[in-house]
């Protein structure tokens, strides 16, 4: 068991370092789906949810932000905004998913996988986003 | 910018409801908060993953997690066991972003989590 979960880690925070996300997206399902293989008893959505969000407090990103950082891809006002708008709205919303039976608290995190999905596959096909230093990310960044 | 604090100001509103979706579903929120920054804020698509893992650094899930640790929600083994894997992989992730063509990446990965999506909702509403 042990050895299956560091390598499910492992896939998971290449997604992170890819993406740009927290991998809860990924960890949640495959802790769900494969808590028969990977031997874990009363492995339900609430508990792939708390867990993922125990596995998320601490910095586990900051080896891909310091990338990112060095290639000045970084944001830190709007990051840093964003951080405070999650820590309250984070509470909120786990008092309502407490509240939530896990048949479909399941049901839900299915819908909200496909509502990021299609935000993300809108986006890509519009405008290129390789990174193009000094066109209009840089006045952006600081904007 | 002139517009810097009010831009900021509805980034943090934003954020606030991306909070939400986070502690409901146990999520960072990133997956929601990169592609809204790309098209609200006309973040480019770099920068958007960038900013993103700077609002994941601290621990921002902290309150939702309490509120999910009192439930006994919470199998702390597991969380310790991928800890370590998620931040070399996201070092290693980082380095491939930088080399892969984003647009196409994304692609595999919205069509990875709309297939995700659709297999919970079903297996939990309809099978």
């Amino acid at each position: 068991m042990r050895i299956a979960v560091l390598l499910l880690g492992l896939a998971v925070g290449v997604l992170v370092g890819l993406m740009g996300i927290g991998g809860g997206v990924i960890v949640v399902p495959a802790l769900v789906y494969l808590h028969g293989f990977l031997n874990l008893p009363g492995m339900d959505q609430h508990m792939a949810q708390g867990t993922s969000l125990f596995l998320q407090l601490p910095p586990v990103g900051l080896g891909a932000l310091y990338l990112y950082w060095k290639r000045g891809q970084v944001n830190w006002r709007a990051g840093l905004a964003c951080a405070v708008g999650f820590l309250a709205g984070g509470y909120f919303g786990s008092l309502v998913a407490i509240g939530i039976p896990s048949k479909h608290l399941q049901g839900l995190f299915g819908l909200f996988l496909m509502v990021a999905a299609a935000l993300l596959w809108h986006r890509s096909g519009s405008r290129p986003a390789a990174a193009s230093p000094g066109s209009s990310s840089g006045g952006r960044a600081n904007g | 910018m002139v517009d810097s604090r009010a831009r900021l100001g509805w980034i943090l509103l934003l954020a606030c409801g991306v909070g939400v979706m986070s502690g409901l579903f146990g999520v960072g929120g990133g997956v929601i908060l990169v592609p809204l920054l790309v098209l609200l804020f006309q973040f480019e698509q770099h920068e958007a993953q960038g900013t993103s893992l700077v609002a994941l650094v601290p621990p921002t899930g902290l309150l939702a997690f309490l509120n999910y640790a009192h439930a006994g929600h919470v199998n702390w083994t597991v969380g310790l066991l991928l800890m370590p894997g998620v931040f070399f992989g996201g070092m290693l992730g980082s380095r491939l972003a930088q080399s892969l063509s984003p647009g196409r990446m994304r692609r595999i990965f919205a069509a990875l989590l709309f297939l995700l999506g659709a297999w919970q909702a079903a297996s939990s509403w309809l099978l």
